[in-house]
């Protein structure tokens, strides 16, 4: 006999957030693999850091929150935003650069709103956009690749000498007697080719641009493209296991190519990028399917996620093109957060019989 | 000719339109589809609710103690939304009182107690089988006089249904073997086997209703009883709309709208729109009812779930406990940890299990625990919006959710949230496993709660204000009356007096009453009755 009544529907589709988030950061695999592949470890130890962190202060918080540890430290929420901050930040940052920004995400960004479904805004943008601010001169110090540089540097990014180089890099404590190596620490990343481009608009890449050749292939062996790829790859991984909904990355996409298309102007002197620079030269790839497609703070209704990723695809170019900062997501998606509540509210779909939309 | 001769062929088939919403559950359908629909044995004590369908309670005719042959009307209707009950073998009556319904509560309600003797001695009827020469309204009539009702689990009355679309010129007649919940395989079973019967009653259902269309619609999983069906339709006007596989394709107003391309507009039935639509169920009833001139007293009901020796359909009658079939079935009580009335996803846990089969009543799952598991905690709604693209009407659950959360029922409301059909899609979805249709219902009934008082309030307050009116128009006669009457002149000093009083009271008292209607929103019944004292 029954013992307890359950309310309809008897079944249950044994989804959960947990779940959800795995698949998400299991997405993330074939992009963080592919930057480590040609960048060395450094991503990848930003991320096992913040992780670290991350599941620290989660915890700490749910203590003094009286929640359940079991139940909401499962949700996974705070591995995956521990992954988002990790790879934002530039590989071979220090450690307390890593805790500030992941502290402020947890804490400050996602607990003191109320935890997991109450922050209004993305909470790794969020740390991110915090350590852009406080610490701006750390947060655009990408260091250049290994070999198109260093060419007396005899090893491969993914050996141990390199992965002890970003480690050495992550806790500057450990180098303090090892003069060498620090010598050619600046050596296991660099910036996106978009923020190069930014940055040194009058320098080589521009040389290299004009002679033809390609710039992922001149300054970086192509390895942001393939990061990129990899990225694009995942994100049609979480579109396939229905996780993400297609409407927000595929309208930032388009908003940023049809304005790359519009606003690109090979010969003239204010030089804003060409299309495929845009969208696979920089952070757009992670940010369209990986970070704007966060589902707390982002629209959700079919409509209000297209007018979201319009909202955010123009932010991203005009920040990049004609704002101050060389890369945008973050500020971008923050921006789109603000107007999430107003977009769901305008853009709800018409009620199966009802002739006009309901509650406007 | 030939070309237009072909046209009219293309033009013919159903043109299906994509119903939005909807999930792909584990049908679950084919251990109860192994063996052929069963009879069940009659058994020794059949109870019969008087309400076994939306509406009021049917009146009871036969006393208790009285002798019943099968098929005599033992409840007749007690108005227009009432169905009549007839007794489902011979017997016995052994008393009418309190039963177990088959609901989520167990609600108690009045049911009449047959006591079989095993002869199934059936009651005399003068009938003609052939249903072409009998007039629209005599169909209508015995269809009423059968007490079927809708058997698809709404239990609305066929008559009802019937009656009303007579207002409205029908277009189309649906007649829905979709069946897209987990578990449910009664008409399936049905067509499998009776789809002539039911192709029968179809055209049964199209001559009273006048219809110009009538559409077989039917899952595409269904592979046997689209076959059947597609024999048995032979040579007749009925169309068959293969409907693809998704649970609420097979829900009326989905339904009505992916094969007509009409929406039922929001409060109203389907017969506003020129569409009648039937269950399988009730077709098969409505022929037995016809042309075999049986009354409505047995169904088919899916007996399935997996601690179950042998799942089956079973033919069974009305009044039948739940646990007389189980027995049938074999259970395994080890492993049985919830049994289920209805679908899996609409259905209810439950509470009594002598509670009886009803005409409503299409399926019972013994389920074991890794079938029904048990609810993980609920969690922080994450805004995934899961339950929006499964809401076969376009709601946002999200946002109902949150609103039903903070008792914000004016914000539910507006939110649409009385156009939540509760097939409970969102919640079999939610990664945060957030009961969201018990919070649909607890917000419903409080916001009908609200209604009533606010009717109840205004009810009140027109009754007061009625009072007040009457009070002053009686003063204002006894003024009258006492001022016309002038025989006392040794007090025509303080007369005149009174009546300045008098005038002041009233007027203080008109002052009052117009403050407090215009003041009071709610005026509690003790306050009128307070007010009502008080008059002389």
């Amino acid at each position: 006999m029954n013992k307890v009544i359950y309310c309809s529907p008897q079944l249950n589709g044994q989804q959960s957030i947990g779940k959800i988030m795995l698949w998400v950061m299991t997405a993330c695999i074939p992009g963080v693999a592919a930057s480590t592949w040609f960048f060395g470890w450094g991503t990848v130890l930003n991320i096992l850091v913040t992780m670290i962190f991350a599941v620290a202060l989660e915890a700490l918080i749910l203590w003094l929150r009286n929640k359940s540890l079991r139940i909401h430290l499962a949700d996974n929420s705070a591995l995956l935003t521990a992954v988002i901050i990790g790879i934002a930040i530039p590989p071979g940052s220090p450690w307390w650069l890593l805790f500030s920004g992941i502290c402020f995400a947890i804490v400050v960004a996602k607990h003191a709103y109320g935890g997991i479904g109450q922050n209004p805004f993305n909470p790794a943008m969020c740390g991110y956009v915090l350590l852009l601010l406080t610490f701006p001169l750390n947060m655009t110090t990408w260091h250049l690749p290994v070999d198109t540089l260093f060419d007396e540097l005899q090893f491969s990014t993914l050996s141990w000498t390199s992965f002890m180089f970003s480690l050495q890099l992550c806790f500057p404590a450990l180098t303090s007697d090892d003069v060498q190596l620090t010598e050619y620490l600046d050596g296991f990343a660099m910036a996106t080719p978009l923020i190069e481009y930014e940055l040194a608009k009058s320098s080589a890449v521009l040389v290299a641009l004009k002679n033809n050749t390609s710039l992922f292939a001149s300054t970086s062996n192509t390895g942001w493209e393939i990061v990129n790829f990899g990225f694009l790859l995942g994100g049609l991984f979480l579109l396939t296991k229905k996780i993400i909904s297609w409407q927000i990355p595929l309208s930032i996409i388009m908003t940023i190519t049809v304005l790359s298309l519009l606003f690109y102007a090979p010969g003239s002197t204010a030089v804003y990028g060409e299309t495929y620079l845009h969208l696979f030269g920089s952070a757009t790839m992670i940010g369209a399917f990986f970070i704007a497609t966060d589902p707390v703070s982002a629209a959700t209704t079919p409509m209000g996620r297209i007018i979201y990723g319009i909202i955010i695809g123009v932010a991203i170019y005009s920040i990049r093109v004609w704002g101050s900062y060389p890369d945008s997501i973050a500020i971008a998606v923050l921006l789109g957060n603000f107007f999430a509540p107003l977009i769901d509210h305008f853009c709800r779909p018409r009620i199966y019989g009802h002739s006009t939309r309901s509650g406007l | 000719m030939r070309f237009l001769s072909l046209f009219n062929h293309d033009s013919s088939r159903i043109q299906l339109r994509k119903s939005s919403g909807g999930i792909k559950p584990l049908s679950n359908k084919a251990s109860s589809l192994r063996s052929r629909i069963m009879s069940t044995p009659i058994p020794k004590i059949l109870v019969l609710p008087l309400l076994q369908h939306k509406g009021t309670p049917a009146k009871p005719i036969a006393k208790s103690g009285d002798r019943v042959l099968k098929g005599q009307k033992i409840a007749e209707a007690a108005d227009a939304s009432s169905a009549p009950v007839h007794a489902p073998t011979s017997g016995r009556i052994t008393g009418i009182g309190l039963h177990a319904l088959p609901d989520e509560f167990g609600t108690l309600a009045a049911c009449i107690t047959l006591a079989s003797d095993g002869n199934d001695q059936a009651i005399k009827t003068t009938f003609t089988a052939d249903f072409q020469n009998m007039s629209e309204s005599d169909l209508l009539e015995r269809i009423r006089d059968a007490g079927i009702v809708g058997m698809g689990g709404a239990g609305f009355p066929t008559y009802l249904k019937l009656q009303s679309s007579n207002e409205h010129p029908v277009d189309f007649l649906i007649i829905n073997a979709v069946e897209c919940e987990p578990y449910i395989t009664a008409d399936e079973a049905l067509i499998r086997e009776h789809a002539c019967d039911v192709v029968t009653g179809a055209n049964i259902l199209k001559r009273v209703t006048g219809a110009k269309q009538c559409i077989v619609a039917i899952e595409d999983s269904k592979i046997d009883a689209i076959a059947e069906l597609k024999l048995a339709a032979l040579n007749s006007a009925i169309q068959i709309a293969i409907i693809p596989e998704k649970y609420t394709a097979g829900s009326e107003k989905q339904l009505i709208h992916s094969v007509t391309g009409r929406e039922v507009p929001a409060g109203k039935y389907p017969a506003s729109i020129g569409v009648s639509l039937h269950n399988t169920g009730t077709a098969f009833a409505i022929y037995k009812a016809i042309c075999e001139a049986e009354p409505c007293i047995s169904r088919i009901t899916t007996v399935t779930g997996s601690t179950l020796k042998t799942p089956k359909n079973f033919h069974v009658l009305i009044g039948t406990p739940i646990a007389f079939l189980f027995d049938l079935c074999g259970v395994d009580q080890t492993k049985l940890s919830r049994i289920v009335v209805g679908g899996s996803l609409m259905g209810t846990c439950l509470p009594d299990i002598n509670a009886p089969i009803i005409k409503t009543t299409n399926c019972l799952i013994a389920g074991s625990a890794e079938e029904f598991t048990e609810p993980q905690p609920e969690q922080a709604c994450i805004r995934c919006s899961f339950c929006a693209d499964v809401c076969p009407v376009n709601l946002l659950p999200q946002q109902l959710y949150a609103s039903s959360r903070c008792q914000d029922y004016q914000q539910a409301d507006n939110f649409g949230l009385f156009d939540c059909i509760e097939c409970g899609a969102c919640a079999y979805v939610c990664p945060s496993h957030i009961p969201l249709v018990q919070y649909y219902r607890a917000s419903k009934s409080e916001i009908e709660k609200q209604r009533t008082n606010r009717h109840n309030a205004d009810k009140w307050q027109a009754r007061f204000q009625f009072h007040q009116y009457r009070y002053k128009r009686e003063k204002k006669q006894k003024l009258l009356q006492s001022s016309s009457i002038e025989h006392q002149p040794e007090t025509e000093h303080n007369k005149q007096a009174d009546f300045s009083r008098e005038k002041a009271r009233l007027e203080i008292s008109e002052a009052v009453a117009r403050v407090k209607a215009r003041r009071s929103k709610l005026i509690t019944t003790s306050s009128v009755a307070t007010e009502r004292e008080d008059k002389p």
